[in-house]
């Protein structure tokens, strides 16, 4: 039996076609206006890769912000308990989850079976979450996806005290004026994410082995900083930004 | 902006003193259980002195929290208590402090342990909240003094319920140590705090020479004493020879701005950790911070106390502190306090640690433009949280608000 | 529709309408009773001596915050205020409370302490008292203290009303407050025990209500509401499947949370709110000198505001008795922004109630609740997890 997962997320939605063998694919595309129809025609395009019809599976599970609009859902989970359950698919040893997404980040703590057991989310503030580093690439102009490879170039990441998205895109700019390198600059931001989402993991008491998720876990500087901050190893896999869809396809699966 | 160019002034003598004696007294508070000392964590506005007379040692988290903002450690604490659940709009005190007794961070790897606790809700409801996380960490006994609010007055129930409490705050301190209460002692000790307050607010009052012979934030530094140490010979003297510097000072017309040219009234508690920015700041515009509300608030209830019965008048004395009384007297004491300076502008600066001295500034700011004419500024922060403050933000609304405070002038000149 | 009672229109109104019309709109219900030749007395918190106000032959009504824009108020308080003081204030600048008569501010935290303030300075009624309550409950200096302050009260209320208060007059409104106590904690234990009785949206517009309609009318009303509870008139099948869970918090004037929340598979079956049981914990005995009476009730009730002091555990033990009592696995603790009083709390309450393996989760809103997507994935989690 064929098993679907659907995350559908402010930015981005995610799918995850998996088997009692394993993952078979996945799938991802922008989000855009309408979350219902991006539910649908994710779940075609995954679909038409791995050469399945919709009568081949057996059970979907929808999640994320647009979970509800997916009608063809057999369930909906929230995207906090298919992360916890896709990263003990992914690794069952794993016990602390860490998913930073686009305007929400989360700590969570799962027990042996992938079951989450406490967990704790940003406030309506967008520190530490993927907008906060959306904002500070246009202060910078410079493409988002080159800020983890730039961070690591630099030894001396320069200091952003403001924890407000604003007040740091005006320390930003004021570094930028002062002419600091755009690496440190860049580091110093990832320091700063890093600091906040360590705080939310801390208010669970997260312990090690730690999977980071969602889109930011891509950022290799971010990765780094929430290691020294965490002061433990931060798994990631490569499936990150696809982890949600998997758990809610895992969940599917059990069903 | 000057045109002369002007030489510094030099350090105030009396600075390295005032660090001498803080080392000791935090070696001794630190060293209390090996001396046979009992420590007692003690709000800042609390009534101090029946400790002090019982030989126990005061130990005040303000005064802490304050030293972890000036070495900028204020972040990573606060940051810490967050961890730990404890919501970022709440005092930056609490929470540094609350942080620090858990992991014994700051500059000075955390306080002594409490034998006991004191909070005085004259400043804050805060202190009640903060002091029982403390009674529940350490387990120490709590007693809490409590002063109704003077909104309007002094009602004669508050004044009856207050003095009860100091009998069984007297109680509560002899039971804790199993010693009785010295009299004499007391009183010696209450007439030193009053000594020490009497001082205090004469150095302060040495600022109302042209120019001043010390700001503000001069003041911020020298508090330290008549917080942690009033009631002690200690800082009677100290404060003496500090007023008699400052006295010289302003005879050889030494002032703490070179060119000073503005005057200017500070309220609410300073930015730890950018008193050296602002004050370089403001000596660039040849502004002087001469007053504020801060500094005196350890001196302004001195004409409730009788200095031949401390222990029968302190009850007032504490209950009608700066921030516990109405909006509309505080707003008097600012207006009545510019006028004794002669400034030219009030700098209030919006703590987002501290509600009750902040909730009413814009009205007090309302009163002070309609009765002094002259221009406000508000300056917002987070005491000690450093994370909280923008440079570029303040330093443009410094800069517009200089700008105004130079035009009133030029206009009065004219 | 039911026909249950005849309203003054001569239409016919389920009981439960009468509550939700005043809880939407109590401005209204409050400028009515006005013209009716009422004096009204807002009320800042749920330590206010209603029965003193009533007495003096006024009405007493809980004000609340705004759900429209701040405009007025954020030139009085700044940015980290808390929405219910600014919302209040805002409602008094803009003219929106011009019927009261005036108000009364029991001392709580710092920011009514400076509303109070900022409220004295900036509006006109005609009536306007603080009742500085003590700060610590547990002595005997602070209890009588309380009954001085009522005592202040009652001649502030003589003076402005120029009529005297009789004992009389007192125990009569105490009589009436205890038995609107005593049914509104009744529906709670009716609810508690059949959750499918009535919706959490509609108990919160039931308890928001009696703080708003006249209270001599209150108690009949409650006794016709809970006998339609009886009659099944607004059950909710499936309810009573739900995860039973304890609110905690001060106010919550957001029926929807209580929607919400339902919709997630989780129900409320009691709570500790500033609009909810701390407004009907405990009633005032009878046959002793009244002020003393009700000074006892403010002061010895053991589920005590978090801006007083009962003890360093208290809450945290009856929140865990609560959860007990009424077999509720979790609590959500509904927060508002910027309230020291209970944001201090919350660590200690978390970690106290888990150790007791009660589940807790946290909701921090201002006046209006957090996006409902956000809301739903936070409680959808909570109660997916116990």
């Amino acid at each position: 039996m064929y098993a679907v997962g659907i995350d559908i997320g402010s930015i981005t939605t995610k799918a995850a076609v998996i088997d009692d063998n394993g993952i078979l694919g996945t799938r991802i595309i922008s989000t855009g206006y309408n979350a219902s129809e991006a539910g649908q025609r994710v779940f075609d395009e995954l679909l038409r890769e791995c050469s399945l019809k919709p009568s081949d599976i057996g059970a979907i599970i929808s999640t994320g912000y647009g979970r509800n609009s997916v009608t063809f859902a057999d369930k909906s989970l929230t995207e906090i308990i298919c992360h916890g359950a896709g990263a003990h698919y992914l690794n069952p040893s794993v016990r602390a989850v860490v998913d930073v997404g686009g305007q929400d980040s989360k700590a969570l703590l799962i027990d042996d079976k992938g079951k989450t057991k406490d967990f704790a989310m940003n406030d309506k503030c967008a520190a530490g979450t993927g907008r906060f580093l959306e904002v500070m690439a246009r202060a910078l102009e410079v493409d988002l996806d080159a800020f983890g490879a730039l961070s690591l170039q630099s030894d001396t990441p320069c200091r952003i005290s403001s924890i407000c998205t604003v007040f740091a895109e005006s320390e930003v700019i004021s570094l930028i004026s002062r002419g600091e390198r755009r690496e440190d600059i860049i580091a110093g931001i990832h320091e700063s994410v890093a600091a906040r989402v360590a705080a939310l993991a801390h208010r669970v008491g997260v312990h090690p082995p730690l999977m980071m998720t969602g889109g930011v876990a891509r950022n290799i500087g971010v990765v780094t900083a929430l290691e020294k901050k965490l002061g433990m190893p931060v798994e990631v896999s490569s499936y990150a930004q696809v982890n949600g869809a998997i758990g809610a396809a895992v969940l599917a699966l059990k069903n | 902006m000057s045109q002369t160019v002007s030489k510094t002034p030099p350090p105030i003598a009396m600075d390295e003193k005032m660090k001498e004696i803080m080392t000791n007294y935090y070696i001794e508070a630190k060293t209390a259980s090996d001396s046979g000392k009992r420590v007692a964590w003690i709000t800042s506005g609390g009534p101090v002195e029946p400790l002090i007379a019982m030989d126990i040692i005061p130990v005040y988290p303000e005064n802490h929290g304050a030293m972890i903002g000036a070495s900028k450690m204020g972040g990573s604490l606060c940051e810490q208590a967050e961890a730990m659940g404890y919501s970022g709009d709440i005092c930056s005190y609490a929470r540094a402090d609350i942080a620090s007794a858990v992991t014994c961070g700051g500059p000075i790897g955390g306080l002594p342990r409490p034998d006991m606790l004191i909070a005085c809700n004259n400043i804050c409801g805060t202190v009640i909240k903060w002091y029982e996380v403390l009674a529940r960490y350490y387990d120490a006994p709590l007693f809490i003094f409590d002063t109704p609010m003077c909104h309007t007055d002094y009602p004669e129930e508050s004044k009856r319920y207050v003095q009860r409490q100091v009998h069984e705050y007297v109680s509560f301190l002899e039971q804790v140590t199993g010693r009785k209460l010295d009299q004499d002692k007391m009183e010696e000790v209450g007439r030193l705090s009053l000594e020490a307050q009497r001082l205090w607010q004469a150095v302060l009052d040495t600022a109302t020479a042209r120019p001043s012979p010390m700001t503000a934030f001069d003041g911020f530094y020298h508090l330290a004493l008549i917080v942690t140490l009033r009631g002690t010979r200690v800082a009677v003297d100290y404060y003496r020879d500090l007023l008699a510097e400052m006295e010289d000072r302003v005879a050889k017309g030494i002032g703490a701005v070179p060119n000073e040219r503005y005057r200017l009234m500070w309220d609410n508690l300073p930015i730890w950790y950018r008193l050296k920015w602002l004050s370089k700041k403001f000596a660039a515009h040849d502004a002087a911070l001469v007053a504020d509300t801060y500094n005196t608030a350890w001196c302004r209830s001195l004409r409730y106390i009788d200095e031949n019965d401390f222990l029968g008048s302190m009850a007032e004395g504490y209950t009608r502190m700066y921030l516990n009384i109405g909006v509309d007297q505080m707003a008097d004491t600012i207006i009545e306090m510019a006028e004794k300076y002669s400034v030219d502008g009030l700098v209030m600066h919006s703590n987002r640690s501290c509600k009750p001295y902040s909730f009413g500034q814009y009205d007090i700011q309302r009163m002070v433009r309609e009765r002094l004419d002259i221009p406000c500024l508000i300056i917002e922060s987070h005491m000690i949280d450093e994370r909280s403050f923008s440079e570029a933000q303040t330093e443009t609304r410094i800069d517009a608000f200089m700008e105004l405070v130079e035009e009133k002038n030029q206009c009065k000149e004219r | 529709m039911h026909p249950a009672t005849a309203t003054e229109k001569g239409t016919f109104m389920n009981e439960l309408d009468h509550f939700q019309e005043a809880a939407k709109n109590p401005e209204g219900y409050g400028k009515n009773l006005k013209a009716s030749g009422r004096p009204v007395i807002g009320c800042l918190c749920s330590y206010a001596p209603e029965e003193l106000i009533h007495a003096a032959g006024a009405h007493p009504m809980r004000l609340f915050g705004t759900k429209e824009a701040i405009v007025n108020a954020d030139g009085h308080l700044q940015t980290y205020c808390c929405s219910l003081a600014k919302g209040v204030l805002e409602n008094t600048l803009t003219g929106r409370l011009s019927f009261l008569d005036g108000a009364v501010f029991p001392h709580t935290c710092d920011t009514i302490q400076r509303l109070s303030d900022i409220w004295r300075l900036n509006t006109d009624y005609d009536f306007f008292a603080d009742v500085v309550y003590p700060v610590k409950l547990n002595t005997q200096s602070a209890l009588d203290y309380t009954v001085d302050i009522f005592e202040r009260f009652k001649k502030n209320l003589e003076s402005w009303s120029g009529q005297s208060l009789s004992e009389a007059d007192l125990t009569r409104s105490i009589e009436i407050f205890n038995s609107i106590r005593d049914q509104l904690a009744e529906i709670y234990r009716m609810r508690s025990k059949d959750p499918a009785c009535l919706s959490g949206s509609l108990l919160s517009s039931v308890v928001k209500g009696s703080m708003i309609l006249d209270r001599d009318e209150l108690p009949e009303r409650l006794f016709r509401l809970r006998k339609e509870i009886e009659e099944g008139r607004y059950a909710v099948p499936g309810n009573e499947r739900k995860k039973r869970l304890i609110v905690a918090g001060s106010l919550c004037d957001h029926p929807d949370f209580f929607s919400i929340l339902e919709e997630s598979d989780g129900v409320v079956v009691w709570d500790d709110l500033c609009t909810g049981s701390r407004y009907f914990d405990e009633t005032v005995d009878i046959g002793v000198p009244p002020l003393e009476a009700i000074a006892r009730r403010y002061v010895e009730r053991r589920r005590p505001c978090p801006a007083k002091h009962l003890s360093n555990t208290a809450r945290g033990e009856a929140l865990a008795a609560m959860a007990e009592e009424h077999k509720a696995s979790g609590v959500i603790f509904f927060l508002l922004k910027f309230c020291d009083p209970h944001a201090f709390d919350y660590p200690y309450l978390k970690e106290y109630l888990e150790t007791r393996n009660v589940s807790v989760t946290l909701v921090e809103v201002e006046n209006q609740l957090p996006p409902e997507g956000q809301l739903k994935t936070r409680l959808e989690t909570f109660i997916h997890m116990l």
